[in-house]
């Protein structure tokens, strides 16, 4: 029975070695240790020695095995690896790879998904309202007088059913303070309509977003505030922000809202008219008449608003140089803006 | 920690509020993990006598035992008031006093039924303690003393009904760690007075044994006091205190352990105690022993209490006799010093160490105790004391001490006291609604803060009370503050806002107003399916449009709508005809843009905008959102991989129903009629009967009312319209469940046939899906062709149909089976031939 397991293991050393692919080393697992395998039946033979031999034998049964196993284990790894080997021909890398693509979205709702995402982060809330509104949410309620001229055709389209097109966002606010009672925090994007004929920096149509914050203990400087780090994050931290004395019926204190030119830097070009400064959009605190109105307690409660031009941020961030551009939707002007989110 | 109402009691008398009393807890900060109810035994389980404990023949562990009910009411005791009773339980024997349940009571786990057993009427059950609920103990029946009244109700032995509270003390509040601290809190939170533990009084010392105390590490134990007592009688407690202990999770030992375990219990402070006659000098010509607090030296050893070998270095605080560690401090004794039986006379301690000390200690030897987890939770050093005169008191009850020495006490430097300044101004500006002066200081006083003073108010720790700048009735009010001298025990506070979250949780959380910091105005589910909508256009590789609002009312003609069909909202005052009414549909400028963009030699054109249609309704008008989209040309650049293909019907399909099913809208579609696209090339879907929009061809006349040489354009041109606004409400109500994951693998078969034109490929997926809905998971087409081969007005199909079944694996059989009823089924109701 030594003799015969001897012969065997060199036999099997051999034909292991000769194992050329996954299926060789299978059926030569099977041979020499499946069931019917010559070993396995030495193991049955045992019984045939005597006691004292038995061990010693098992033993060397057992060495064996381990010995086939661990060579077939070895010659197997071997094939994979061979079979792992670099291919003869690598891809020409200079070919082009599969061009699919993403569309893109256009550069005022770019502009305008990163407004939303600056104030919610803020902690404001988007509120929206109807584009065609009635004279007391977009005139009477902001406390505009009745033969103030913003109310004129000339400026402000009307139609039928005594209705008009809002000429800007803070009928918003209005329509958010008839509903809720303060504090309030939003920001209300949206469309806004002026009879003006379209030239490089007018359209009957373009888009605002409203700002409003009504609480307890709200000042100017809240205001100065949120207008600093909104400039700071559209437009770079290096960029300052300045409000300055102006008149709206609906602020009192009025202001206008400048950033420091985003292409000078604040040293003067024809940007910014070599001021230095561009002008943002209109600001202030909620007058207490509009409070009144609402029936909100001026005494107790303050707030700001200010409003901005999309259409203005997109040209400056941009640098687009006529706004009619923006409404041609033409895919050579589209398909720029595709790195942006 | 488990903390029993029947012990609650003894400091508070909380009964008016019992029925509240996990909230309470709760609501205090002390969490509730977990409530059991000890019920009432009832008049049928008593004390009772063994008289006799005879082994029953032929059993190894059973015995017969006369038992003496007493006057215990039963019908079938005999004229001695006796029941014969069947035990197992090893240390049942006769003359012991033990709890007998009588037949007809229902204990937690079974009801006591007179019974039959090996041929012996068994009138009852003697009881372990697990059997009457009280702890986990089944090692044998309950040994009652000797000198309880046969008949007494176990519920009067063990204050039954009761109620366990398994609480979670947060590692901050030490001080919670003891039913006092517990009652404590629960006083300042209901309202009641504390009844503090009794105090026994004690004798004047009058031992004649002597001992030695010597602290040499004062940083890692603050306080050291050691007390000895004479001529202790080691025994049994009684059966009030086994019981307290059990129905706190204790194990009783002895009186003396049973002492420090009540006491450490009681008062949150462990103890120990020491055997005096097995502690050594340091001196050998001293002839009284030495408790020396020292640290270890590198490989001492000590053998626990639970018999561990311990090996300990410098790292470990050790209470040592003269020569050897006789305990680990804080954490464990020694198991030569132990009390024993033998014991006679015994050392009592009550210390102070250093938190981190003991903590180290317990997690390097990996030994934690009851005591150890109270220590390294910090207590305080200043109540040594009283509570080794606590535990002495019944020492001297309980073990019957013969002499009592006096409290060596090694206090060499007095813990520091702490005064802050608390204002009820700061109360309102934090918590959100005021407070009384005269709440805040009864509240404060019931948790055993001690007031000394109004006084302005300064920040931080206070080192010198007197050099407050008083209080003056001018005084602004939100400047004053109340100051109080905080207990040794609450080593949690040591600031302003410290002492605000105390009143904040004891006044309760729940009267906290919620005051709105912000509203929920904005509707953010409508907000992220239109940027979920948009994001899928652009997905598909389409560009956004914006488009102006209003529009040409002759756009909406060539469409084929006449103005009785979409009324317009006409503008008074337009720029222009052509910008003269609010659109109603993008679909007019959508149609400019791909027009405009034709113009301009693009070839490959997908554009959508996703904005507001303006419709006049009888009443007012609305503004819904729609999303739009127009779409041409290749579906892939050229690319010379891919062969080059234009979209079709298939293209605009998957986008148009992908956007419903990525929304999770599971949608219904039927032929849609519209003048502008192609009839039987255009489909509405539907969400039971709501429409969600649409999909089609656009017809050759429209694109050449726009200026399109359709003739040359050699591209389909398909448009999509989906009801924004419909869709956002539909997909409020809709939400995702998980479902579990299928354990057994699917099959998947296919299936290649011949199919007339009269029949359409989503009937016979219907149909196969129908077959046997719990074994068909999906069926799909991949492939379609005609060619000469094929007969005219036929089409070749092949389908995947994928099986699985939730329950088990499917076997060939039943796989087979199935798919010849498939066959069956389609030749019949389709005439297909199979290829």
């Amino acid at each position: 029975m030594k003799d015969q397991l001897e012969l065997m293991l060199k036999e099997a050393e051999q034909e292991i070695a000769l194992c050329s692919n996954p299926n060789d080393i299978l059926n030569t697992k099977a041979k020499y240790l499946g069931k019917k395998s010559a070993l396995n039946s030495l193991y049955s033979r045992m019984k045939e020695l005597s006691a004292e031999e038995r061990p010693a034998f098992g033993n060397q049964l057992n060495l064996v095995r381990a010995r086939i196993e661990s060579l077939i284990t070895e010659r197997g790894n071997a094939i994979k690896e061979a079979s792992w080997a670099k291919k003869a021909v690598v891809f020409d890398s200079s070919m082009p790879g599969m061009p699919l693509d993403r569309g893109g979205y256009h550069p005022l709702s770019i502009v305008r998904r990163e407004i939303d995402e600056v104030f919610l982060s803020m902690g404001f809330e988007i509120a929206e309202a109807f584009d065609i509104e009635d004279e007391f949410h977009n005139f009477d309620a902001l406390n505009t007088p009745q033969d103030h001229p913003s109310r004129n055709l000339a400026d402000t389209f009307y139609v039928e059913g005594g209705k008009l097109l809002r000429t800007q966002t803070s009928t918003v606010q209005i329509r958010v303070m008839e509903s809720y009672k303060p504090p309030i925090r939003i920001i209300s994007p949206g469309r806004c309509y002026r009879n003006d004929k379209p030239d490089p920096s007018h359209s009957p149509v373009f888009h605002q977003v409203e700002a409003l914050v009504v609480d307890k203990g709200i000042s100017m400087s809240d205001l100065q505030d949120t207008l600093q780090n909104f400039a700071a994050i559209m437009f770079g931290p290096n960029v300052k922000s300045r409000i300055r004395p102006h008149f709206f019926p609906f602020t009192e204190p009025s202001a206008e809202m400048d950033i420091s030119c985003v292409v000078c830097g604040g040293s003067g070009c024809r940007v910014c008219k070599q001021s230095g400064w561009l002008e943002m959009g209109g600001a202030g605190m909620v007058d207490p008449a509009v409070f009144d109105i609402l029936g909100i307690d001026s005494e107790i409660y303050t707030g700001f608003a200010f409003g901005l031009g999309i259409e203005r941020i997109a040209m400056l961030k941009y640098n687009i140089p006529d706004m009619r551009i923006l409404f041609e939707n033409d895919l050579r002007m589209l398909r720029q803006f595709k790195g942006e989110m | 920690m488990r903390i029993a109402l029947s012990w609650l009691k003894r400091y508070l008398p909380v009964s008016p509020y019992e029925a509240g009393l996990a909230d309470h807890l709760t609501f205090a900060g002390i969490e509730v993990e977990g409530i059991e109810e000890l019920k009432a035994l009832g008049h049928t389980v008593v004390a009772a006598k063994v008289i006799s404990a005879e082994p029953v023949p032929k059993t190894d562990h059973l015995k017969l035992c006369v038992v003496d009910i007493g006057a215990t009411e039963y019908a079938e005791k005999d004229e001695n008031n006796q029941i014969q009773v069947i035990c197992g339980a090893p240390n049942c024997e006769a003359g012991m006093m033990a709890v007998l349940a009588l037949p007809g009571t229902a204990l937690k786990e079974i009801t006591i039924a007179k019974a039959k057993i090996r041929g012996i009427h068994s009138h009852g059950m003697l009881c372990s303690e697990r059997e009457l609920g009280l702890s986990e103990n089944h090692a044998g029946i309950i040994h009652l003393p000797e000198d309880t009244a046969i008949g007494t109700l176990a519920d009067q032995l063990f204050s039954l009904p009761d109620t366990i509270f398994e609480l979670e003390i947060t590692p901050n509040r030490s001080d919670l760690l003891g039913y006092i601290g517990i009652a404590r809190d629960l006083s300042a939170r209901l309202g009641l007075a504390l009844i503090p533990p009794e105090a026994n009084a004690l004798p004047a010392a009058n031992s004649s044994l002597k001992l030695g105390l010597i602290n040499e590490e004062p940083e890692l134990c603050p306080r050291y006091t050691a007390r000895v007592f004479e001529n202790v009688k080691i025994q049994e407690s009684p059966l009030w205190l086994k019981t307290a202990l059990i129905k706190s999770g204790l194990r009783p030992v002895n009186n003396v352990v049973d002492i420090t375990n009540f006491v450490m219990l009681e008062l949150g402070h462990p103890l120990h105690a020491f055997d005096y006659d097995q502690l050594e000098s340091r001196d050998i010509q001293q002839d009284y022993p030495d408790i020396v607090v020292r640290k270890a030296f590198a490989n001492e050893t000590l053998v626990t209490l639970d018999g561990k070998n311990m090996v300990l270095g410098d790292a470990n605080l050790v209470i040592a006799d003269g020569k050897k560690a006789s305990a680990l401090a804080g954490v464990m004794g020694s198991k030569h010093s132990g009390i024993t039986g033998q014991t006679r006379n015994i050392v009592l301690e009550s210390a102070a160490f250093h938190p981190g000390n003991i903590r180290r200690t317990s997690y390097n030897l990996k030994l934690s105790s009851d005591s150890s987890y109270r220590f390294e939770r910090h207590l305080s050093a200043r109540y040594a004391k009283e509570i080794s005169d606590r535990a002495a008191g019944l020492i001297m009850l309980l073990a019957d001490a013969k002499g009592m020495g006096e409290l060596l006490d090694n206090y060499p430097k007095e813990e520091e006291e702490i005064i802050l300044g608390v204002r009820t101004s700061r109360f309102e500006h934090l918590i959100g609604f005021p407070i009384s002066a005269e709440k805040m200081r009864e509240t404060l006083e019931k948790l055993g803060f001690c007031y000394l003073q109004d006084a302005q108010y300064k920040p931080g720790i206070v080192k010198d009370i007197l050099n407050l700048q008083m209080a003056s009735p001018l005084d602004d009010p939100r400047t004053i503050a109340q100051y109080y001298r905080i207990p040794g025990y609450r080593k949690d506070i040591s600031r302003e806002a410290d002492i605000l979250e105390e009143l904040a949780r004891l006044i309760g959380y729940d009267k906290v107003p919620k005051i709105t910091l912000m509203q929920q105005i904005m509707d953010r589910h409508a907000y992220r399916i239109q940027k979920k909508a948009a994001e899928w256009m652009v997905s598909w590789g389409a560009y956004e449009t914006l488009n102006y609002s209003f529009t040409d009312p002759a756009q909406m003609e060539a469409l084929g709508f006449n103005e009785s069909e979409l009324p317009y909202i006409q503008l008074l005052n337009p720029q222009s005809m052509n910008q003269s009414v609010m659109r109603v549909s993008l679909i007019p400028q959508l149609l400019t843009n791909l027009a405009y963009n034709l113009n301009h030699a693009e070839r490959d054109i997908r554009l959508f905008e996703l904005g507001k249609v303006y419709h006049k309704t009888s009443s007012a008008h609305t503004e819904p959102k729609h999303l739009g989209a127009i779409c041409t040309g290749r579906v892939y650049p050229e690319h010379f991989k891919k062969p080059s293909q234009l979209l079709d019907y298939s293209w605009a399909k998957g986008c148009f129903e992908g956007l419903l099913s990525s929304l999770g809208i599971v949608s219904s579609m039927s032929p849609y009629q519209t003048p502008y696209l192609a009839e039987g090339e255009a489909y509405a879907y539907f969400y039971q009967d709501i429409m969600l929009g649409f999909y089609g061809r656009v017809t050759a006349r429209v694109l050449e009312a726009w200026g399109v040489d359709s003739t040359n354009l050699k591209q389909e041109v398909w448009l999509m319209n989906w009801l924004l606004d419909d869709i956002v409400e539909i997909c409020r109500n809709l939400a995702t469940t998980y479902t579990n994951i299928p354990k057994f693998p699917a099959v998947t078969r296919d299936l290649s046939f011949l199919l007339s034109d009269k029949y359409r490929y989503g009937e016979i997926q219907e149909t196969i899906l129908a077959l046997d809905p719990a074994l068909v998971q999906r069926v799909q087409v991949f492939d379609e062709y005609r060619t000469k081969q094929i007969p005219e007005g036929y089409r070749s199909l092949s389908l995947h149909i994928v099986l699985q079944d939730q329950e088990k694996t499917l076997t060939d059989e039943r796989v087979d089976a199935l798919m010849a009823s498939v066959q069956k089924t389609l030749s019949q109701k389709y005439e297909i031939t199979m290829r």
